[in-house]
Order: C-alpha cells, then sequence, then structure tokens
C-alpha cells in the first residue's frame, strides 16, 4: 500500500488505527470507523457546498460525498500517484476523504496515547483525540466527526439557509 | 439464546402488527353486517393466535391482555354474549390497545397493559353469563369439533382459574398446532386475486365463503436487504449498459452475442427486482375504513365506504406515504363532501352517503380516486373564500381546475367553522404536498355541483426510477424529471429580452416566459459564457404559471435510478437526489419548480450580472 510501512501489528487488548498522510503530516483515524480504501474517482459538483467539499462520487452504485481534509485544515491539496480517498462509515453518514496517502495499521494501547499538546490558539483543535509517535514521527489520532461533519453539515445547512433567505 | 429470543420477538411484532390489523378488519365487518359467525370464528382465531406467540416469545402482558379478550369472544362465538354495538365498540378499543402495545414494543420500550380497560373486557365476558364457574363446561358441549374449538376450550378451561394459573406448556404449543397454519391462511386471503371490482365487493360482503384460497409460499425478508440487492441490481444494470454501448469494440461475434444476451437477462434481473418492493394498498385501504368508521359515528352521519381495487400493487415506498393524503381525502369527503341525511332527503338523494375508495392502473400510472356523492364544489364559493382568505387577489383570473386546486393552498377551508375532525386548514395542503413532492404524483379534482367530487391521484409506479432529461450546464450534467419538462426550445436572440425589475423574458409564441439559467440558479460560475451555440431553453409550466431554464445543451433522455444523497446534502433545495448515468459518474437530480421558488430573487440579480457582463 505504501513505502513507509505495510506491516501490520497485532497486539491484543489494543485498538487499531488506520494511518494516513495529510501534506506532510501524520495521521489516524480508528480502523472500525474505516469502510474501505479505494482509488481517487471522478466527482461531480454540488452547488452551495463549502470549498473542501469536493463533490459526489460513485461508489459501486452509491453515491457519496467526498471532502477535502487538507482544505479544511489549511493545506495544499496536491494529489500524487499515492492519494487515495478513504470511506468512513460513521452511522448514519458514510463519505470519502481524500488523503495524500495511506500508510500502515497501527495499533495501539491506551498508555501509547498522549493528550494532545496545549497551546493558546485561535483554532479549535478539538478534533485530535490525541498524539502518538511512530518511528520518531507524531502521529495526531483524527476525530474525523468533528473534523468533518458535525461542522460541515451545519455550513452547508447555513449556506443552503442563507440562500433560502436571499 | 438472547439472540434468538430477540429475533423471536422482532418476528412477532411483525405478525402481530398484520394480525391485528386483520382483526381490526374483522371488527368493522361485524358492525356492517350484524352477527357473522365466520367474522367471528376469524377474529377467535386471530386472537388466539396472538396469545400464542405473545406467550411463546415471552410478551406476557399481550399474552395476559388477549386471554382476556378471548375468553369475551369464546362468549360472543357461543352466543352467549350479543354482539351490541357497545361490544364491538369495546372489542375495536381493546384493539387498538393492542396495536398500541405492540407498536410501543417495536419501540422497544416496556409496556403495560390497561387494566381498566382489561377489567371492562372482563366484566363484559362476566355480564351475561350468572355463573362463571359454570361457563367452561357449558361451553365444551356445543362446541363443533373441528381443531380450533376444541383448542379453544381448553382455553376455556383454564380460564375460572384464572390465567396466573394457566401453565406455559399449553400456549406454545397450540401454536404451533395452530399457528402456521393461520396467518398463512389470512394473508392468502388478502392475496386471493379478487382483483376485479365486482370480486373486490362481493368480498366485502360475505368476506370468508367466497374466497379461494391460493396457495403461494411467501418468506418475509427485510426492506434493507431488499433494497441492498435493488442497488446492487441497478450497478449491474449500468455496467451492463456501458458494455453494450462498447460491444462493437469487440472482435469476437460469439462475444458481442453473449453481451447481447446479459442485456437480456439483465432487463429481466431489473424487472423483477423491481417488482420485488411491490405491496398491495389493502393495509392502506383497511385503515381508511376504521377512519370513515370512526368519522361518520362522530358526526353523525351515514356513509358507506366502498372499496375497489384493494389488491393493486404500489412500490412500497409510495404506498407508506400514501397514507397521510389519502386519511385526508376521506375526512374531507365525510365531513365537508357529504351532506346529513335531512340536507341529502332535501335534495333527493338517499339519506346514506356513498363514497368510493378505488384504485388501479391507467397507462403504466396507478390512479386512486376517492369519489363521493355529495354536494360538489362550487368554483364561485371556493374563488370567493380565497379571496377573504387572501389566498388569491380579486383581480386574478383563473380556471375552473385551478380554483378547486385552491383547496389545496395551505391554510385554506371552505367551511366556516373549524370541527373537530377536519378544516383546520393543515388538512388537504398535505395532499398536494406529499403526493407532488414525495411521490411525484399528481391531484386531479372533478365536481358535479350537486352530485359529488372525484378527488383523484395519479402516481408513478415506482420512485426508484425516472424518466430524466440529461442537461449540460457550465460544464456539469445534471438530470431533469422528464414529468417536469413542457417543451424545449432553441430561443433566438431576438426572442430574449431584458426587463429592469424582472430580468431576462423569453418571448415563445407572442408569450413572455421569466428565463433563469440553470447554472445562475445553481450558483455555479459559467465556464465560457459565449460558447453557447446549443443553448436550450427547458419550458416548465407548473399550474397556470410558466417559465423557462437555459441549459448549455439537452445530452439526451434517460431512465434513471434515483439515489439517495448522504444526510449531509440532505438541505439543499431544488436537488432531489443523485443518478449514476451511462458512464458511472454521477449527476444531481434537479427539481427546477424548487429552483425557482428558492432562488427568484438571487435568479434576478445574476440575471443582471449576466447582462451586465455581456
Amino acid at each position: 500500500m505504501s513505502k513507509h510501512e505495510s506491516k501490520t501489528e497485532l497486539r491484543s487488548g489494543a485498538e487499531r488505527y488506520l494511518a494516513f498522510t495529510l501534506g506532510a503530516e501524520q495521521y489516524a483515524v480508528p480502523l472500525l470507523s474505516v469502510k474501505e480504501v479505494v482509488a481517487l474517482p471522478e466527482t461531480t459538483r454540488v452547488p452551495y457546498t463549502p470549498p473542501h467539499f469536493l463533490g459526489i462520487m460513485n461508489l459501486r452504485g452509491q453515491i457519496i460525498s467526498l471532502f477535502d481534509l487538507r482544505l479544511k485544515l489549511g493545506m495544499k491539496a496536491d494529489n500524487g500517484p499515492e492519494s487515495a480517498v478513504i470511506i468512513c462509515d460513521l452511522n448514519p453518514l458514510s463519505f470519502g476523504v481524500v488523503v495524500n496517502s495511506v500508510d500502515s495499521v497501527l495499533s495501539l494501547f491506551k498508555d501509547d496515547i498522549k493528550s494532545k499538546p496545549e497551546i493558546e490558539s485561535k483554532i479549535k483543535t478539538d478534533y485530535i483525540q490525541g498524539v502518538t509517535q511512530r518511528q520518531g514521527k507524531l502521529v495526531l489520532l483524527l476525530d474525523v466527526a468533528k473534523a468533518l461533519s458535525i461542522d460541515e453539515i451545519l455550513a452547508i445547512k447555513r449556506n443552503a439557509a442563507a440562500n433560502l433567505a436571499s | 439464546m438472547d439472540e434468538l429470543q430477540q429475533q423471536l420477538q422482532g418476528t412477532f411484532l411483525i405478525e402481530a402488527t398484520e394480525l391485528l390489523a386483520n382483526a381490526e378488519q374483522a371488527f368493522l365487518q361485524l358492525e356492517k353486517s350484524g352477527d357473522h359467525a365466520h367474522t367471528v370464528e376469524q377474529i377467535f382465531r386471530l386472537a388466539h393466535n396472538l396469545k400464542g406467540s405473545a406467550r411463546a416469545v415471552g410478551f406476557d402482558e399481550i399474552g395476559e391482555f388477549t386471554h382476556t379478550l378471548e375468553s369475551l369472544l369464546l362468549k360472543i362465538k357461543e352466543h352467549k354474549i350479543d354482539l351490541s354495538p357497545p361490544i364491538i365498540d369495546l372489542l375495536l378499543r381493546s384493539n387498538d390497545h393492542l396495536t398500541t402495545l405492540v407498536d410501543t414494543l417495536k419501540a422497544g420500550q416496556e409496556v403495560r397493559c390497561d387494566q381498566i380497560l382489561k377489567q371492562e373486557v372482563a366484566d363484559a365476558t362476566a355480564g351475561k353469563t350468572p355463573n362463571q364457574a359454570d361457563s367452561a363446561q357449558t361451553i365444551s358441549s356445543p362446541a363443533p369439533p373441528s381443531d380450533m374449538t376444541a383448542a379453544a376450550t381448553r382455553d376455556a378451561d383454564d380460564h375460572p382459574t384464572g390465567y396466573q394459573s394457566f401453565s406455559e406448556e399449553p400456549a406454545p404449543s397450540l401454536n404451533q398446532e395452530h399457528g402456521p397454519s393461520e396467518p398463512r391462511a389470512v394473508t392468502n386471503e388478502a392475496q386471493t386475486p379478487a382483483a376485479t371490482m365486482m370480486n373486490t365487493e362481493q368480498a366485502a360482503k360475505a368476506p370468508v365463503e367466497k374466497k379461494v384460497v391460493v396457495q403461494d409460499d411467501s418468506i418475509r425478508v427485510s426492506l434493507q436487504r431488499l433494497e441492498a440487492l435493488v442497488n446492487h441490481i441497478g450497478e449491474l444494470v449500468i455496467l451492463q449498459t456501458v458494455l453494450s454501448e462498447q460491444r462493437q469494440l469487440i472482435p469476437s461475434l460469439f462475444l458481442q452475442k453473449t453481451v447481447v444476451q446479459l442485456g437480456k437477462i439483465t432487463k429481466d434481473i431489473q424487472t423483477i427486482s423491481m417488482g420485488l418492493r411491490m405491496v398491495s394498498l389493502k393495509q392502506t385501504f383497511s385503515k381508511m375504513q376504521r377512519i370513515v368508521r370512526d368519522t361518520t359515528k362522530a358526526l353523525g352521519k351515514d356513509i358507506d365506504l366502498e372499496l375497489i381495487g384493494e389488491d393493486t400493487e404500489l412500490d412500497k415506498t409510495v404506498v407508506d406515504r400514501l397514507g397521510d393524503p389519502l386519511v385526508h381525502l376521506i375526512r374531507n369527503a365525510v365531513d365537508h363532501g357529504i351532506e346529513t341525511a335531512d340536507q341529502r332527503i332535501a335534495a333527493g338523494k338517499s339519506p346514506n352517503g356513498h363514497l368510493t375508495l378505488s384504485a388501479g392502473h391507467a397507462g403504466g400510472k396507478i390512479v386512486i380516486d376517492v369519489t363521493d356523492d355529495g354536494r360538489g364544489l362550487y368554483a364561485d364559493r371556493i374563488r370567493a373564500k380565497a379571496i377573504e382568505k387572501g389566498v388569491i387577489t380579486e383581480h386574478q383570473n383563473l380556471s375552473e381546475q385551478d380554483i378547486y386546486h385552491l383547496l389545496f393552498a395551505p391554510g385554506f377551508s371552505t367551511k366556516s367553522e373549524v370541527t373537530d375532525l377536519s378544516g383546520r386548514g393543515v388538512g388537504l395542503d398535505v395532499v398536494k404536498t406529499n403526493v407532488e413532492k414525495m411521490l411525484q404524483g399528481q391531484v386531479q379534482i372533478d365536481t358535479t355541483p350537486g352530485s359529488g367530487t372525484r378527488f383523484r391521484i395519479i402516481l408513478p409506479l415506482t420512485l426508484a426510477i425516472i424518466d430524466g432529461m440529461v442537461v449540460r450546464s457550465a460544464g456539469d450534467r445534471f438530470v431533469v424529471p422528464l414529468t417536469h419538462v413542457f417543451e424545449s426550445v432553441r430561443p433566438q436572440p431576438k426572442d430574449i429580452h431584458f426587463l429592469t425589475g424582472i430580468g431576462q423574458v423569453m418571448n415563445l409564441r407572442g408569450e413572455n416566459l421569466p428565463m433563469h439559467r440553470l447554472n445562475n440558479l445553481l450558483g455555479i460560475k459559467s465556464k465560457d459564457e459565449k460558447a453557447n451555440l446549443q443553448e436550450t431553453a427547458i419550458v416548465v409550466r407548473h399550474g397556470g404559471q410558466g417559465f423557462s431554464v437555459l441549459v448549455d445543451e439537452i445530452i439526451g433522455r434517460q431512465q434513471v435510478v434515483i439515489k439517495k444523497l448522504g444526510d449531509e446534502l440532505g438541505s439543499l433545495t431544488g436537488i432531489t437526489g443523485g443518478a449514476i448515468l451511462g458512464d458511472g459518474h454521477p449527476a444531481l437530480i434537479v427539481d427546477l419548480n424548487e429552483l425557482i421558488r428558492r432562488g427568484g430573487s438571487q435568479a434576478k440579480k445574476s440575471a443582471i450580472a449576466h447582462k451586465g457582463v455581456a
């Protein structure tokens, strides 16, 4: 899957995470929330949606929404040969997220996960659940629902409402 | 074990709902035709069945209540108690209570049965019998030798000792002996092809004897699984389309033939899969019978309801959404449409009102009629009322049809006093909204003043597939439901005018239609404004008002399978869903009416902006 690491570690009692790269940073999401990983599909634009809402895609007959987390987090959205889409299944929402590459599956114990560094910042960081270390690099554990959907659904709804009002 | 129990309970709840619906039907039958041995027998079996299964899966509350009810039913069956209206009423209330219990259980909540009602039932049972303890003995002697009654007698034997001591053992075993055969018999009745109108009519009058029991084995499948299957078949159809489009590229003649063959089979499979979702209107129609009964009772009117074509099959989603509109139409007909007995006699009609609810196929569509023989609609009165209510202005010129359709306007009610049943001003607009928005259907009104009104609902066979017009606007493809398209024209530059404050207007055969651009309505910037040689205007007429929408080109006409968009896109107005086009790419299905309604002012702004650019 990736040149970084494709070995899956298995330890009992640990929770498993899917690690991926966004820009130059490493992130991970709980493996249970991942339905599958697919190649970058063609998308169809949807009007009145924020820029990081890329559009809708065809996942074997099912139409699902595709988001770009990088745009949401203020990174450059450059797609390379390893770019992929992680299909997240957060009941009842099911959507895709574009990532630079999918790296590995981590299995982490509770004490592997440190709380995120507290810094004074205007930017909300509550979508980061914790931090762990992989080969000297920091991996941020992401709450996708927080990073995207709840905010986004509201944003889309607000947009729609604003359009309705205008 | 736990899981098994849960599964059993789930199955029971589905079954119970059916049993109760059938029972209600039968109770209403009783009321209509007086004492009817077969009907009582049928109800008794239903109750017995429910009791058995309820106990078997551990819903003791339902079991106990039904047991009490069963005792009463037994007395009725044995002619120990007369079927007086209060008794029927009590039975109906008990049936309602059981329905509530089942619904509560379905919602996963704990239930307690209504002790007062139970006591009432028990009292009624005791009411006509002087000696309770003797009753069991007296019952067993005249019992007919059928299995069922024998079983019932055993139960009745237990009754005097109280249901607490009723041992757990007999109930499940009874259920095993007779349970499985019973619901099948009942469902088969439902499926009997009493399809023709006359047949149904007769059947309604004599429920048991006339029906032929046709054995058609069936299994219950969850809607979720079915939908998954239908989804996959939809995808299969798309892949098949791609394959047949590319088949010229295949050198081998044999493979080409196979592709054609595959296409045929795929089509067959699709047809079958669409049929899987079809359910009959029987349950929905039965509910209406109850509503007519309750409404007429409350109003003191005497109205017969005739059901025609209740075996007509419709997509499950359509049937589910049809309930509300029908309830409103029926209530409206009973309350407003049909006069009181005195008025009817004065008008030279029979004192009994007649209401017909019919369903049938007509030209690839489903037609559902609610016809009453009441006072009819008076266009001038409706018009006056609409002006008074501020729905229309005095100067508006409307055709008679348009005036009738004002009945569906929100906040409109022709009756001055608000009754308990209808006339709260929220009624009929639900009909139009549900039928047009959610069901992609139409409502027509036909009326003869003095002799009646017919409300006709015309529905597509399925909601899952629509005929769509694929158009391109600003580089993106969109699907417009073909039913919305009145015509499409290629406007000449001389036909397009700009009016300050209104925006662009297209002159079509002397008529000036407001003109919008699809991409502007959707807030998408057009990539290049000039290359619009193919530009086509889609004319939409909705009621009297028409408008046109410019698209870059019409790509073609295609049947598309409507796909739900994710919840995150659920609130987008003007977009009713997604569809996967022949090349496998998704496209949005747009509702032009909705877009115009939403973006009227915004479209004007864009039109001005566009003019500024040009």
